[in-house]
């Protein structure tokens, strides 16, 4: 392989990367947190998608605003879930809580996706691009809407990074998800920590959702492939855990990148989910370590 | 930490403050009612213990008062307020700190990190750095050990991570459950000498144990506990005395 094809490759690899990180932490956050194995977070994205469509076509506000309103509608749509949803589920019953909790987010993607459908219809809702322009990396051009995506991705990680690990509140998510009770005998409210968990990952399922508006258009179904994506990430890297979610989200941009480079798009599949299997076999707790601890520390 | 208010003190008895006042307390876990009427009082300053012996109910009665379990009937007032069936993290807030058994440390996190999550609630971030370093000073081998996962260290440095973090919190009453148990003789001496320190410096304590003799001596006046019933209480001095403890805790005939 020449130098110049795998730069390409590496390119494409880190930028696909990205996106997945992005969707790939909001989910490890969810489980690792509230312990919800969360089957709307693809709703999320497109509501997002849906939110800069608008923003941007409709009210013709700046794309760097358009995906900064997306992003605060996602983060809201997050707060209401959980006071709605899953707040009540905690009060009435904490039994069964893995699969009343699944159950749940199957049936809110259902009602999601239906909600999209009578809002808004079939009709794809996408645009060229934000910014018209093509970006040359390494002698590579790549349009500026997929490379900003990108940027926009590594800053709101960074941002994650320092809030996990550096804030207060940070910690305190970092707490609850390793001893619920010794949250609560340091003072934590509990509710308020999962809500505000649940409305960081939705936000940044949106966030991803409106960066690639161009290249992913917002339809009613527009959610599986994310899902599915991100569901894939966090189980390779080990469920519910952030530092794993941000490697492993790299890791599966590049596989994917390589391996469609190799075997064409058909057989890419395969590869990817022949990956998943060899890996449920054999480490099935994900490739990285052997428990789960807690949701930022490996 | 303001440990001692300037003018109240523990031999200024005109003026003694009552902290918690548990009255005719009932709980239970479900169907299976555990405490029967428990009734008890810490002053300001006052280093209470409850004692009894395995499934008596005293961790019972500290989960209840803790708000993690909620009472069929009866009353805990603390600091004058009723906090009968209050969420524990506001009781937490309140300054009425819990320390549990088992401890319930932030494994995969720092000391460090653990210690500031015991000032959570604080918002003065001066105060909470001044804090640890008085944490730090009443247990030298925390500052030693502030990088370490918490989950790495030893038993005796467990407790005294689970006493710091609940010191962080700036407590008014302190409640340690059974902090000698499993520990090793030469450790439990430092935990029961890190306690009597605390209560030097003005701490107010309720300790639930089962070393009968060990809590009398650094006590100063003690309940007893029965099948989820207060039998007997009175003065540490007193109870170390009396003809039926001596027979049935301290093995004395």
């Amino acid at each position: 392989m020449d130098p110049e094809t795998a730069a390409n490759l590496l390119l494409t690899g880190m930028l696909r990367g990205g996106l997945y990180v992005l969707m790939a932490v909001g989910l490890a956050l969810v489980f690792g947190v509230m312990n919800i194995c969360h089957f709307a977070h693809g709703e999320y994205y497109v509501l997002g998608a849906y939110a800069a469509y608008f923003a941007f076509v409709t009210y013709s506000l700046n794309p760097i605003v358009s995906i900064i309103v997306a992003a605060l509608f996602s983060f809201m749509a997050g707060v209401l879930t959980d006071k709605l949803l899953f707040y009540p589920l905690r009060k009435r019953s904490k039994g069964d809580w893995i699969i009343n909790a699944f159950l749940l987010t199957a049936g809110l993607s259902v009602v999601l996706q239906n909600v999209f459908r009578l809002a808004f219809g079939m009709r794809y809702r996408g645009i060229t691009a934000y910014w018209d322009a093509a970006i040359k990396i390494l002698g590579i051009t790549v349009s500026a809407d997929r490379v900003i995506a990108f940027f926009i991705a590594l800053l709101a990680i960074a941002a994650m990074w320092i809030f996990l690990q550096k804030t207060n509140t940070g910690r305190a998510i970092r707490g609850v998800s390793q001893d619920e009770q010794g949250a609560l005998l340091v003072g934590i409210n509990l509710d308020s920590i999962h809500t505000l968990t649940f409305a960081l990952g939705s936000m940044l399922a949106g966030l991803g959702g409106a960066s690639l508006l161009s290249l992913s258009p917002a339809y009613p179904f527009g959610g599986n492939k994310p899902l599915i994506a991100s569901w894939f990430v966090v189980t390779i890297a080990g469920l519910g855990n952030v530092q794993g979610a941000i490697i492993g989200g790299f890791i599966v941009g590049l596989f994917e990148s390589f391996s469609y480079y190799f075997l064409g798009q058909g057989w890419q599949e395969v590869a990817s989910l022949s990956l998943l299997i060899l890996l449920l076999l054999f480490k099935p707790t994900g490739l990285f370590g052997t428990q789960i601890k807690s949701v930022w520390e490996r | 930490m303001p440990l001692r208010k300037a003018g109240e003190g523990r031999a200024d008895v005109f003026r003694r403050l009552v902290l918690l006042s548990v009255t005719n307390l009932q709980a239970g876990y479900g169907q299976l009612q555990v405490l029967w009427d428990v009734s008890l009082n810490v002053d300001q300053g006052e280093f209470v213990a409850l004692i009894g012996s395995n499934g008596a109910g005293k961790t019972t009665t500290l989960r209840t008062i803790a708000g993690l379990i909620r009472c069929l009937d009866g009353q805990v007032t603390f600091l004058d307020q009723n906090i009968t069936g209050k969420p524990p993290h506001l009781i937490s807030r309140a300054g009425l700190v819990f320390i549990t058994e088992e401890l319930n440390l932030f494994e995969a996190m720092t000391v460090r990190d653990n210690l500031l999550l015991g000032a959570y609630s604080s918002t003065d971030r001066k105060k909470v750095r001044i804090n640890l370093e008085q944490v730090f000073d009443l247990f030298p081998i925390l500052k030693d050990r502030q990088k370490q996962l918490s989950g790495t260290l030893s038993g005796g440095e467990r407790r005294m991570l689970a006493i710091g973090r609940g010191m962080m919190a700036e407590p008014r009453l302190l409640m340690v459950d059974e902090p000698s148990l499993g520990l090793a003789p030469i450790v439990v001496v430092d935990v029961f000498n890190a306690l009597k320190s605390l209560h030097q410096l003005g701490m107010t304590l309720l300790l639930v144990e089962q070393n009968v003799n060990h809590t009398l001596q650094i006590t100063d006046k003690a309940y007893v506990m029965e099948h989820g019933r207060i039998v007997l209480h009175g003065s540490s001095a007193e109870l170390l005395n009396n003809e039926y403890l001596s027979e049935t805790y301290l093995g004395r005939r």
